[in-house]
């Protein structure tokens, strides 16, 4: 097992500088940041000093090298937007896309778990085709819609929530519920189908049969076995909030990475994107990492070589 | 068929881990959470959303919040390029002198000014303002502060400065501004984004990176705290020299969702919303917690056309169609939620050297337009590209089609800001392209570099002898009557041969809380000094 975590560690570093590589060509190809920066009465002559000024005028590979070096020294760059270091700007943003992503990851645990194994218990039955269909909805309902439509009937109709932007605990609920309603429509699906799998397994009928509550069969020995894959997609759904949650953090005006991330891209600001590319690729490693070592805990039938 | 066994110590360590991997990622939420939590209670004369942070929250602190779509870029006054920046800068720093609500210039760090010779100005300064950590103002942050700009080509308000040689320090509260050449504008620019005054002693001593930090400047309010795309909080300078600041606090949110802000103002949640969509503005005036504010800002839109040899609208009959084509007060009502004014120039009431003659009018006539485009031998519509960037792609839209009842045929490419951007600047518009020019220095010159005969190769191929003329003899004149008809006889030129035409003067749409007053200004800033608590 210490091997192959060590194998996985190794493996990090090309996929790192493989990524840099692609940001690195794709946003350069894409378009020229000086001509966004300066305002529209400046002449060729300013945008020249400009490039000049930031090294956007040597060389590709000989950016792209410097680049390099200042990485593995922990520095990507100073952003052209804010003036400052890209990466502490960067990792300010992680704690509030961590809080959404973990309250949305909550959230949806807890509308999915309860539902999935009922509607697959309650197969074929009214209550299931209800829960199925109210899944489909949740997962059709645009992230964006459904957020202004809870703003507008907890916030200003009721005034129950605040609107926007970052606080307590009563900023994060709508936001977090924005996301996870469309999370848990996903996983609700997902144990569903899994507990029937396991819910035609023949221990279980072996339980049924020692008399053993019907609670306790679904609860305790069921239960167990369908929530490995469940485990497997909140791990992988966890990367997705971080850094893809643009639309929900701009409805709520929440200052988390999505929006600091697609900023930078519309003005090409390299030093920003490299960075949060960087730190987004870790956390997915990390988290994939993370849930294969837990997944395999699990789950002794898998046996990772090495 | 094999055993399915899952030990419930393996189950639950497995849970406990990953959730304790989040948990700790989480938990690092420990840092900045920026503004109050929520406390119903403690409300003050303002409080529908019994959740939402009231703004004249805690112990009856007058604090005023304005709800802006883009966070600032800086604190570094040099490397700004956005109003919405500006607009928190003006409360934290201030200039030598400064516009008015009717942009009328007056003293603010100096006293008084005067012109020593057509390259010299010669200002002095106020000698009882102190920074906000306390070291006195002196000519000598103002000798940093415009060299600064006017020498570092990597600052992004570096192009408006570089005319400015140096700054001579004659005594400690008089200096001497020293230009390369004339400088007719030499008040504008110092008076606007990009002059405001920096702390010399501070910055020598801490460096640019820690006052970007911790900025300090001579204005009514200090920085308090910077939460990055979610809110500035600004507190009362005490020692202002212009007197006790009026607010406790000012707070600048930073919400990009146009109905997310729209609902904070209707919540109570801030007091002023800039960029409120048309659409909303009925609702806003209906509700009973707030309405609508408009004024004009420093935007209008052009319809730029080439004119070279070669081009559909190298014919100045079928410039004049694009014209007479155009319902402007349509589009203006049905796009803009009637916030504009039609107009023939984009020198607007404000700017120096406006033509009045040319303001508040249109000349559409879509039966001449048709006429006009047979005369230049077009039976069926000549074919034109009329390119707009995403954010104006209704308005593009409307007049797109209003060309097309013209008898034009019409290709209509909107894109995506960037891509519009690097067009602009490879001049590869084809036949039409939409702009919104704006104009921060208040003056007709700015308006007119791009038909110098040099800026506009390429572009409309403007190419006027008595127009280049005026222009670069307005360029060194030190005689503001004088360069006042010569802008006026330009815009008289470019009304008659049309490189461009104007579709509409924008104006800003606010949504104003009913607690406070505020009247819109044209150059769009925020001085919380010129807002009060009604």
């Amino acid at each position: 097992m210490r091997n192959y975590v060590v194998k996985m560690v190794l493996q990090i570093v090309p996929v790192l500088f493989l990524i840099s590589l692609i940001v690195f060509i794709l946003v350069h190809v894409t378009g020229d940041p000086v001509n966004l920066m300066l305002p529209e009465t400046a002449t060729e002559a300013d945008r020249e000093a400009l490039r000049a000024a930031w090294g956007l005028d040597r060389p590709l590979y000989e950016q792209f090298g410097t680049f390099l070096g200042n990485v593995v020294r922990g520095d990507f760059g100073t952003s052209f937007h804010y003036g400052e270091k890209a990466l502490p700007l960067v990792l300010e943003r992680l704690p509030a896309s961590f809080e959404l992503a973990v309250a949305a990851m909550l959230i949806a645990v807890v509308l999915a778990l309860p539902l999935g194994i009922l509607s697959a218990v309650k197969r074929n039955t009214v209550l299931d085709l209800f829960i199925s269909g109210l899944a489909v909805i949740g997962k059709a309902m645009p992230n964006f819609w459904m957020g202004i439509m809870l703003i507008l009937i907890f916030s200003v109709q009721l005034g129950y929530l605040p609107v926007s932007g970052r606080g307590g605990l009563a900023h994060l609920v709508l936001p977090a519920f924005t996301l996870g309603v469309g999370l848990a429509a996903q996983m609700t699906r997902l144990i569903r189908s899994n507990m029937l799998e396991i819910l035609g397994q023949d221990y279980i009928r072996t339980a049924r049969s020692k008399g053993l509550l019907e609670a306790i069969v679904v609860g305790k020995h069921a239960l167990r076995n369908g929530m490995i894959p469940v485990v497997t997609i909140m791990g992988l759904q966890f990367t997705s909030l971080i850094g893809g949650t643009l639309v929900t953090e701009t409805v709520f005006a929440w200052p988390g990475l999505g929006q600091l991330l697609v900023t930078s891209i519309n003005t090409r600001d390299m030093a920003i994107v490299q960075a949060a590319v960087f730190v987004i690729a870790i956390t997915v490693i990390v988290t994939n990492l993370l849930t294969d070592l837990v997944y395999r805990l699990l789950d002794p039938r898998i046996k990772y070589n090495g | 068929m094999q055993r399915t066994f899952t030990s419930t110590r393996g189950l639950a360590k497995g849970l406990l881990i990953l959730l304790a991997a989040m948990l700790i990622l989480a938990g690092c939420s420990g840092g900045n959470k920026g503004g109050n939590t929520t406390d119903p209670g403690a409300a003050g004369t303002n409080n529908s959303g019994a959740g939402t942070e009231t703004p004249a929250a805690e112990n009856g602190e007058k604090v005023l919040t304005i709800a802006n779509p883009t966070d600032i870029e800086s604190f570094d006054v040099h490397n700004n390029n956005n109003t919405f920046s500006e607009a928190v800068m003006v409360n934290v720093f201030d200039y030598l002198l400064k516009n008015d609500s009717s942009q009328t210039k007056q003293p603010s760090l100096a006293t008084s000014w005067e012109q020593v010779n057509d390259t010299t100005w010669r200002f002095k300064l106020r000698d009882d303002v102190k920074f906000h950590n306390g070291d006195p103002f002196t000519a000598a942050d103002v000798k940093f502060s415009l060299e600064r700009v006017a020498k570092d080509s990597g600052l992004k308000q570096h192009t408006y400065y570089k005319d400015l040689k140096e700054v001579n320090i004659v005594d400690e509260h008089t200096v001497d501004i020293v230009t390369n050449s004339p400088d007719p504008i030499m008040l504008n620019r110092l008076s606007r984004m990009g002059a405001d005054i920096l702390p010399s002693k501070y910055i020598e001593e801490n460096g640019m990176e820690a006052f970007l930090k911790a900025p300090v400047g001579t204005g009514p309010y200090k920085y308090s705290n910077w939460a990055k795309d979610d809110r500035i909080e600004l507190v009362k300078y005490d020692d202002y020299f212009g007197g006790e600041p009026k607010w406790d606090k000012v707070v600048f949110r930073m919400i990009p969702e146009a109905s997310t802000r729209v609902s904070e103002l209707l919540t109570g949640g801030v007091d002023i919303v800039s960029n409120v969509p048309a659409t909303d503005i009925e609702r806003i005036d209906a509700s009973d917690k707030a309405s609508i504010e408009q004024a004009t800002i420093q935007r209008v839109l052009h319809v730029l056309m080439r004119t070279a040899e070669g081009s559909v609208t190298a014919d100045p009959k079928v410039r004049e169609a694009v014209e007479l084509a155009i319902d402007k007060q349509a589009i203006i009502d049905s796009i803009a939620g009637g916030a504009g004014i039609p107009t023939r120039t984009s020198v607007t009431p404000g700017n120096f050297g406006a033509d009045p003659s040319l303001y508040d009018q249109q000349l559409y006539d879509l039966d001449r337009a048709k006429a006009l485009l047979k005369e230049a031998g077009y039976e069926s519509g000549p074919k034109i590209t009329f390119t707009a960037g995403s954010n104006y792609k209704e308005v593009a839209e409307v007049t797109a089609a209003m060309l097309t009842q013209a008898g034009f045929e019409v290709n209509l490419e909107i894109l995506e800001p960037s891509k519009f951007s690097e067009t602009y600047n490879a001049k590869g518009f084809k036949e039409l392209f939409l702009l919104g020019v704006g104009n921060s220095l208040f003056d007709a010159s700015n308006n007119y570099n791009r038909f110098l005969q040099e800026n506009a190769k390429g572009e409309t191929d403007y190419d006027n002898a008595e127009v280049e003329e005026l222009l670069q003899a307005a360029a060194s004149n030190m005689d503001p009557a004088d360069r006042e008809k010569q802008f006026q006889q330009v815009q008289q030129h470019i009304a008659n041969d049309r490189p461009t035409i104007y579709l509409y003067q924008m104006k800003g749409i606010y949504g104003v809380s009913d607690r406070i007053a505020y009247a819109p200004r044209l150059d769009e800033m925020f001085f919380a000094e010129e807002i009060t608590l009604k």
